[in-house]
C-alpha cells in the first residue's frame, strides 16, 4: 500500500505555490497555520515531550497502523489524491486550451475559461463528500449517537479550520462568487449525473459512497453538502471571508493578480495541491494521536 | 531469440490467461492477504471501539468530552475546557500491541488495583484486566499527574474489566 502516512507527511513541499497560497489564506484565519512536514515534531507536539525513545515508539506504531489496509488511512489518502488529480486534470485542460491558442502562457492565463458554474458546484460537492468519506475512514463513526458524530465532525472542522477555509474560498467563493454557499444547493439541483461522471475523482470515490448508482451518489453528495453548508456559512461569517479579501490575502504571498477571481480559482486548481496537502497533515495528526494513545 | 509464430501466440495467450485468472482469484480476497489488519489479528478477536464509548468519564458543562475517533480496538475523546483541548482520553485493546502491555511489568504505582505508569511528563496510562490500556495525554499544561490520575479513575474501570477475557499470553 505505498508509503506510510508519516512518510507522505515528510515528503510534503516546504515551499512552492501550494504552501504560499495556504500561507496567504492563513492571514484570514486566526491562529494561523504552520506547514507541518516533520513527523517528529508533530509527534513531540502531541505527546508534549521530545523524548527520543517515546517519539520512536509512537512513530513505529503509527507506521504499523497506516500499513494495515483495513484501518482506512491509506484509503483516505487515496481519496484525497484522486480529488487532487481530478482537480489538476480539469483545470489543466483549461490552461492548456490557453496555451494551445498559440500565445505564451502568461499572457493567456487571463483568458482562461472558467468551468461552468454547475460543474464547479459539483466539484465542490464532491470535495465535501470526499472529506466526509475520508473522515469516516480515519476516525470511524465516533460516539454512540448521531449527535456525537455531528459533534466529532464540528470538532474536526474547527481543528482543520484552514483546510475548511481553503475549500470554501478556493472552490466556493473565488469561482462562484460571495453568494456561493447560498447558490450551491440550487446549482447542485440543476446538475446531472453526467456532470458527476465528468469529474475523474468520482470514479475513485464511487466505490466508497453509499448507494449503488450515480443517482444515489448524487443524493449522497447533496445531503453531505446540506449538512456542511450551514457550518461553512458560520465559518465564512466568523472569519469574514469573501472573494475580495481572499484575493488580497493571496496577493501578499503570491504577488499581484490582475485577472478575474474565477480565473484565479482555475490557476490555483491547476497549479496547487492545497486539498491533498492539508489532507495529509490532517490524517497524520489523527493517526499520531491514536498511535500515542496505543503505545 | 526468434520464436515460431504459433508459439508466440500460445505464450501470449497463456500470459493473458494467467493475468486474468490471477486478477479474478486475488482481487476478492484482498482482505485475506496478510497486512490487512493491525498485527495481522483477525478483527473478531479485537474488541470494537463502540464498546468503549460509554465507559468514558461523563461530560460536564465545564469539562466537555467530545468523542473523536472510534476504530476496532480503539476509542478516543477530547477533554475540552471552553474551546481549549486540555487532554486526549483513550481506551485501547492491547491485543494488537503486546509491547504496550510490557511497560506495565515495571509499574510501581497502582490505581484501583490496576498497574499505572507515567509515559513522559504529560501522559499517564493504566492497564485494566491485563488487556485494556486507558490513557490520558495532556495537551498544553493544564493538568498535573494527580489530575490525570483522577481522570483515569473517572472512567468506568469495572465495566472495562468485564469486557474481555482477562488472561492473554504476554509476549
Amino acid at each position: 500500500m505505498g508509503r506510510s502516512v508519516l512518510t507522505r507527511l515528510e515528503r510534503l513541499p516546504r515551499r512552492g505555490l501550494t504552501v504560499l497560497s495556504l500561507q496567504g489564506l492563513s492571514l484570514l484565519v486566526p491562529g494561523g497555520w504552520s506547514n507541518t512536514t516533520s513527523a517528529e515534531s508533530l509527534i513531540a507536539e502531541v505527546i508534549g515531550s521530545h523524548d527520543q525513545a517515546l517519539v520512536a515508539q509512537v512513530r513505529a506504531r503509527a507506521d504499523q497502523l497506516s500499513r494495515a489496509r483495513h484501518e482506512g488511512y491509506g484509503r483516505a489518502l487515496s481519496v484525497y489524491d484522486a480529488v487532487n488529480r481530478s482537480q489538476h486534470a480539469t483545470a489543466g485542460l483549461r490552461v492548456l486550451a490557453g496555451v494551445s491558442a498559440g500565445v505564451p502562457l502568461l499572457k493567456r492565463l487571463a483568458d482562461l475559461t472558467p468551468p461552468g458554474d454547475t460543474l464547479q458546484a459539483v466539484d465542490l460537492g464532491l470535495k465535501v463528500s470526499a472529506e466526509l468519506l475520508a473522515f469516516t475512514q480515519v476516525n470511524g463513526l465516533p460516539g454512540d449517537s448521531f449527535s456525537d458524530f455531528a459533534a466529532a465532525l464540528a470538532d474536526y472542522g474547527s481543528e482543520a479550520r484552514l483546510r475548511m477555509a481553503a475549500m470554501v474560498t478556493f472552490d466556493g467563493l473565488l469561482p462562484l462568487g460571495d453568494q456561493a454557499l447560498r447558490r450551491l444547493d440550487g446549482l447542485l439541483g440543476q446538475a446531472s449525473t453526467t456532470q458527476l461522471r465528468q469529474l475523474p475523482a468520482y470514479r475513485r470515490m464511487a466505490g466508497l459512497m453509499p448507494g449503488r448508482n450515480d443517482q444515489a451518489h448524487m443524493g449522497f453528495v447533496r445531503r453531505g453538502v446540506e449538512q456542511w453548508v450551514g457550518w461553512a456559512e458560520g465559518l465564512v461569517s466568523q472569519l469574514g471571508l469573501s472573494g475580495q479579501r481572499a484575493v488580497q490575502a493571496l496577493e501578499t504571498t503570491l504577488g499581484p493578480w490582475q485577472g478575474r477571481m474565477d480565473q484565479l480559482a482555475v490557476f490555483l486548481d491547476a497549479f496547487t495541491d492545497t486539498y491533498a496537502h492539508t489532507g495529509v497533515q490532517a490524517v497524520a495528526r489523527r493517526l499520531v494521536e491514536r498511535a500515542a494513545a496505543e503505545i | 531469440m526468434v520464436m515460431p509464430r504459433p508459439f508466440r501466440w500460445i505464450v501470449g495467450l497463456l500470459l493473458a490467461g494467467a493475468l486474468l485468472v490471477g486478477g479474478v482469484l486475488l482481487l476478492p480476497f484482498a482482505d485475506w492477504l496478510p497486512g490487512g489488519t493491525v498485527a495481522d489479528l483477525p478483527l473478531q478477536q479485537v474488541v470494537n471501539g463502540s464498546n468503549f464509548n460509554r465507559l468514558f468519564p461523563p461530560s460536564d458543562p465545564d469539562f466537555r468530552i467530545t468523542m473523536s475517533q472510534e476504530k476496532r480496538g480503539f476509542s478516543e475523546a477530547r477533554l475540552k475546557q471552553g474551546d481549549q483541548v486540555i487532554a486526549l482520553l483513550a481506551i485501547s485493546d492491547t491485543i494488537t500491541a503486546p509491547e504496550a502491555r510490557a511497560k506495565f511489568d515495571q509499574a510501581k504505582q497502582e490505581l484501583e488495583g490496576w498497574p499505572l505508569v507515567e509515559q513522559g511528563p504529560h501522559a499517564s496510562a493504566l492497564l485494566v484486566a491485563d488487556r485494556f490500556q486507558v490513557k490520558v495525554i495532556e495537551q498544553g499544561s493544564a493538568l498535573d499527574a494527580d489530575h490525570r490520575h483522577s481522570l483515569l479513575e473517572d472512567f468506568d474501570l469495572q465495566g472495562l474489566a468485564s469486557l474481555g477475557s482477562p488472561s492473554l499470553p504476554r509476549s
